[in-house]
């Protein structure tokens, strides 16, 4: 039947000369019969669809090898994958016949909301308007309502005016052996450290954040983001994919690297896990840091140019060490509409859900080893080991206390410096380089763990490795900077 | 028996046009060694009898999911003689893209416009003569909720099995 056929219904799009040779090159080597052109076999074949790939290995034989000699041979002509331009071939051909056959009678206007659609991606606008939705929806919203206001009513009225001095006597009473009172109610207690975390500082904070989010995620303007930084982000070795990981990340970090799962390619994830480790701070540190930093405005000015300076920076040299193809992009763009509010609600609903099945036990686990850290001396040993790197930095000892904090959680390290700051045994210059270090500092325990989760052991360690190394050879070469030029921030 | 495949993007009324081809009787099975779920009915088209498969939807020909897996091998192993391939009306343009890869592979397509109301609501005017003439195959209009074209398409389909099943 479909050698009657066929004549009737093969119309074959011309592909450019590299590619239209190789394809007949590889048509010549198909021999057996497959029930449809080998045109089409060796298209999908260059593509290396990995079925057809497999049929043929059955049925060719010793040609198989050398069929997939012209495959690899035809990639090298290519900057690209071959997918992508065979189907940009094809979608300049369904274009050029959609031009021929469909017209729309008189003027065709823009609708306002392909107006929006553009100015959203247009690369002069479309930048202001992010910044300004980040202002609202994550400065204002996220980080003074949720951070700030939420944080403050939960963790002040309810948790430590209410709850924990409750929880810590009935505990007492029921349990008279005080190490592991410590474990359950001490200063850093599964309950009173742990659960408060959760609850008092997390929840409301990546309730704000995910509700934000999910309005943002609805109007279907992520895809339109994806593709005003696809450009941007292609120099970094990642692309518009990766925005929705790496805006997550704003919110908490330890979310957004599990998010990274949702990246095509290994590469991809691993520098997307790095820069949030890195150079993205949560929305909990975030609002602690513009706190200490909101009467320097100078002070804070420095400490977002280095940050962004440090994201692209790695970001450039990760992709220049770790070969891969470059990352290929195409989305759809789903047309823009208005929230709805049954749709906002179930979103934020179910991630808060998944969110904390997944983050709540890497809490308990924290405070399981702070308690370790703490009857055993590893922790008063490891604020001796850090004092030296803060030394070397221009930090106060002090500072080292901080810094430890930070890594269990990122806010409690900035917080611990505000408590510095107050009592006025930091400058403007230790605070602003305070801020850096701290800021690009490893990323906190909960994020640590979920690192080695989702990449593994080794890359987990070694990145941190890395992180401890440059986030203090930062910190020196800002304060190396401001000391010789005397400048006062 | 002869098989007719109705292959498509998901949610372009590739069952609905289905349904309107098989009348009632469809028996839902899963796919051999998938747990992906395929129709297959029955429909009398001139004076011979055809089953006709409502295959999981896809987007391209290169298979990236499970559901594009089992309609590609559908239409590779079950060596349909005909393929009516269902887009919608409005988004012509990047539905055109899968026509071209069934015709590059030669499988005897014909091209149904469904939801073609919206189309013409947004003041769409597709000129169907002419893309008979550049796709080289039939082409109908059709609003398959309603049931408008679906006369035409029956006889276009006549037409076709007539001369090539």
């Amino acid at each position: 039947m479909l050698k009657d056929s066929a004549k009737h219904f093969c119309r074959s799009i011309s592909y450019d000369d590299p590619l239209e040779v190789c394809i007949s090159k590889i048509q010549g080597l198909l021999l057996s019969d497959y029930r449809m052109s080998k045109r089409a076999l060796a298209l999908l074949l260059l593509q290396e669809d990995k079925e057809i790939v497999d049929t043929v290995r059955d049925k060719e034989g010793e040609r198989f090898d050398k069929i997939m000699g012209i495959v690899q041979e035809t990639k090298t002509h290519y900057l690209r994958p071959l997918t992508y331009i065979i189907s940009l071939r094809r979608q300049k051909e369904a274009s050029r016949i959609a031009k021929l056959t469909v017209g729309f009678p008189g003027q065709q206007k823009l609708s306002i909301k392909e107006k929006l659609s553009k100015i959203l991606m247009d690369p002069i606008i479309g930048g202001p308007i992010l910044l300004a939705i980040l202002y609202y929806g994550l400065y204002k919203f996220v980080g003074n309502f949720g951070a700030g206001v939420l944080v403050d009513f939960l963790e002040d009225k309810v948790f430590i005016a209410r709850l924990n001095p409750l929880v810590t006597s009935l505990i007492n009473k029921a349990i008279p052996y005080k190490l592991l009172q410590d474990l359950l109610v001490g200063e850093y207690g599964i309950i009173t450290l742990g659960v408060r975390y959760a609850f008092a500082i997390i929840l409301p904070i990546v309730t704000t954040f995910f509700f934000a989010f999910a309005i943002v995620e609805d109007t279907g303007y992520l895809p339109r983001l994806a593709m005003l930084v696809d450009q941007l982000f292609k120099k970094i070795g990642l692309s518009g994919r990766a925005v929705i990981p790496l805006v997550l990340g704003f919110g908490c970090d330890t979310m957004a690297t599990m998010v990274t799962r949702t990246l095509p390619t290994k590469r991809e994830r691993i520098i997307a896990t790095l820069l949030l480790a890195l150079a993205i701070p949560c929305s909990a540190q975030m609002g602690v840091i513009l706190g200490l930093l909101s009467d320097n405005g100078i002070g804070l000015g420095v400490w977002l140019g280095v940050i962004i300076a440090v994201f692209i920076l790695v970001g450039l040299l990760a992709s220049k060490i770790m070969p891969g193809e470059l990352p290929s992009f195409y989305m759809e763009i789903p047309p823009l509409r208005i929230p709805q509010v049954s749709n906002v609600v179930r979103k934020t609903a179910s991630r808060l859900s998944w969110y904390f099945k997944e983050v709540f036990p890497l809490f308990i686990f924290a405070s399981v080893i702070i308690w370790i850290g703490q009857i055993t001396g590893v922790f008063s040993l490891v604020v001796k080991i850090l004092q030296y790197p803060i030394r070397w930095i221009g930090l106060p000892d002090k500072a080292a206390v901080a810094f430890l904090f930070g890594f269990f959680r990122r806010d409690y390290g900035a917080a611990g410096l505000y408590d510095l700051k107050k009592a006025g045994l930091l400058s403007g210059n230790q605070l602003v380089v305070a801020c850096i270090t701290l800021t690009l500092f490893l990323p906190c325990i909960a994020q640590l763990l979920m690192n080695i989760k989702e990449r593994g052991l080794r890359l987990g360690i070694a990145m941190s490795l890395f992180i401890l190394f440059f986030s203090f050879t930062v910190g020196y070469s800002v304060n190396l900077v401001l000391t010789l030029f005397n400048i006062r921030l | 028996m002869q098989k007719i495949a109705v292959v498509g993007s998901p949610n372009v009324g590739k069952s609905v046009i289905f349904n309107n081809l098989t009348g009632t009787y469809a028996t839902v099975s899963n796919y051999p060694g998938t747990t992906v779920e395929v129709s297959r009915g029955k429909s009398k088209i001139g004076n011979k009898e055809f089953e006709i498969i409502d295959t999981p939807g896809i987007y391209s020909f290169l298979p990236l999911s499970e559901e594009e897996r089992v309609t590609r091998r559908i239409l590779m192993q079950e060596n349909p003689c005909l393929i009516l391939h269902v887009v919608d009306a409005k988004n012509l343009e990047r539905m055109l893209s899968l026509t071209l890869q069934l015709l590059e592979a030669s499988l005897p397509v014909i091209l149904i416009l469904n939801i073609i109301d919206e189309a013409r609501a947004l003041g769409m005017k597709i000129d169907t003569a002419r893309l008979e003439k550049e796709l080289n195959i039939p082409v109908v209009a059709t609003v398959s909720i309603t049931g408008e074209g679906m006369d035409i398409l029956r006889g276009r389909i006549e037409e076709h099995v007539k001369r090539f099943c």
